[in-house]
């Protein structure tokens, strides 16, 4: 747990100092939600659009592995994660601290990215405050386990940043039907489906477990 | 979480034993089969050209990469990775710090991964060990080759390991820092460390080194202990091993 605690403490004081990744995510994600509305046929998006659940995670999921990949970039530089690979307790833990700064900074875009959306495509989403941030907090998990996963195995390839990408997005399918289905659901009846908000919570158990497992092996080289 | 044993017997218990070591990546052997056996407490250098293998064995010895074949053993016989991991301490080619962080940032981060009891403390006796001690809280960023180095020796020695990996550490240190530094060297093997030394420098080997290992192409060429010849018959037998400078 102190590990978890250092990495994490470690990761947001670099962000808050060099502001490398939470504008970046930002700027992404919402250029992402303009794109996408002006790419809607009509003028009029009132009420519930069909596709909205759908355009809103596209931007979530995009700004999350752009801050992933990045969440890695720091530590090559001086060869810091050598250091991140020799603690003397399992690398799980740098998994954890990893993932969890990864999340808090997920969990700001998403927030910023929702009110942004509420706005421009004129969808419900505060009168569903609630229970939408529960779901987008089970989406955030699920990516931020699977995508800090794999951003610790793509760091030492040479295509990095295409490799993440390339690796994550299929494994992110479920997540995302999970996540688009129970958006759906609390846009449209105002609740999310119970199956959906199922697949989320084994989801997110799955790749917490299986990557806390398997970080020892990430960092050898 | 497991916790590092202390005393005199962590010390005591480190010696590395390799038998038939080789590490390829992919069809190039940067290490060929290798036999190696350091007792517990030496001071070991490692000298050769550049693409001898040198830094390979060390990140090797320090459990950052998996020998392709061969025996292994850094340490106690303990199959437990994270127990080895805990008696390491490490200076790679680069000097594993934060830019954003601050010196003392960086030292106090090191010794929270490690479990290190009082991590401020020990920040601040390392930062005055190392001349450091009015920039401890500025950014790493912000140093010199030469300061950041000092940062990065202070780092390697923040959970006391029994057993220090050095790679090239007197990098970028002016003469009076690298001979500082190899006083501490000597004060840290005189105390009962294993270390081993990754140099271009013969002369720092000899110097600070009991023994002196050089590698060619990835084969140990020649395995030397001082006693083993005349002072000047044992640095000139490893120069001509090594060859002109490149």
């Amino acid at each position: 747990m102190n590990v978890l605690r250092a990495v994490l403490w470690k990761d947001l004081l670099s962000e808050w100092r060099s502001r490398d990744r939470l504008p970046a995510m930002l700027v992404f994600a919402l250029l992402t939600v303009v794109v996408l509305r002006f790419s809607q046929p009509g003028a009029s998006l009132a009420g519930n659009p069909p596709g909205a659940p759908g355009l809103l995670w596209v931007a979530y999921v995009f700004a999350a592995v752009l801050g992933m990949n990045r969440a890695f970039a720091l530590e090559l530089e001086n060869e810091a994660l050598a250091g991140l690979a020799l603690v003397p307790v399992d690398r799980g833990w740098i998994f954890l601290g990893k993932a969890a700064a990864n999340l808090l900074l997920l969990a700001l875009a998403q927030v910023t990215t929702g009110l942004f959306f509420e706005i421009l495509f004129d969808v419900d989403l505060l009168s569903v405050a609630a229970p939408f941030l529960g779901v987008a907090l089970l989406g955030a998990v699920g990516l931020t386990a699977a995508g800090t996963l794999f951003a610790g195995i793509s760091v030492r390839t040479r295509y990095r940043e295409v490799m993440l990408p390339l690796l994550l997005f299929p494994l992110l399918v479920p997540l995302l039907v999970g996540a688009v289905q129970a958006t759906a659901g609390l846009l449209g009846e105002g609740r999310a489906g119970p199956a959906a908000l199922q697949l989320l919570a084994v989801y997110d158990g799955v790749f917490l477990i299986a990557s806390f497992l398997l970080f020892e092996y990430v960092l050898d080289e | 979480m497991w916790h590092r044993p202390r005393g005199p017997d962590r010390v005591s218990a480190w010696a590395i034993e390799a038998e038939g070591l080789e590490k390829r990546f992919g069809p190039i052997a940067a290490l060929q089969p290798l036999d190696l056996s350091v007792r517990a407490g030496t001071s070991l250098a490692v000298v050769g050209p550049n693409g001898a293998g040198k830094t390979t064995l060390l990140r090797l010895l320090a459990g950052l990469a998996r020998p392709s074949a061969g025996r292994l053993q850094v340490g106690p016989a303990d199959p437990d990775r994270r127990r080895r991991r805990a008696g390491v301490g490490y200076l790679g080619h680069a000097t594993l710090l934060y830019p954003a962080l601050s010196a003392r940032e960086n030292l106090v981060f090191t010794g929270r991964l490690h479990g290190v009891a009082d991590p401020d403390a020990r920040a601040a006796e390392l930062l005055e060990a190392h001349g450091l001690t009015g920039f401890g809280d500025r950014r790493v960023s912000g140093f010199s080759r030469g300061m950041a180095q000092r940062v990065a020796i202070a780092r390697a020695l923040v959970h006391e390991p029994p057993l220090l990996l050095l790679d090239e550490p007197f990098t970028g240190l002016d003469p009076d820092a690298a001979d500082a530094l190899a006083a501490r060297l000597a004060g840290l093997h005189a105390g009962g460390r294993t270390v081993v030394l990754v140099t271009h420098g013969l002369g720092r080997a000899t110097a600070f080194a009991e023994r002196v290992v050089v590698l060619r192409r990835g084969t140990l060429a020649v395995d030397m202990a001082r006693g083993d010849a005349e002072p000047r018959a044992f640095e000139q037998t490893l120069r001509a091993t090594l060859g002109p400078p490149s």
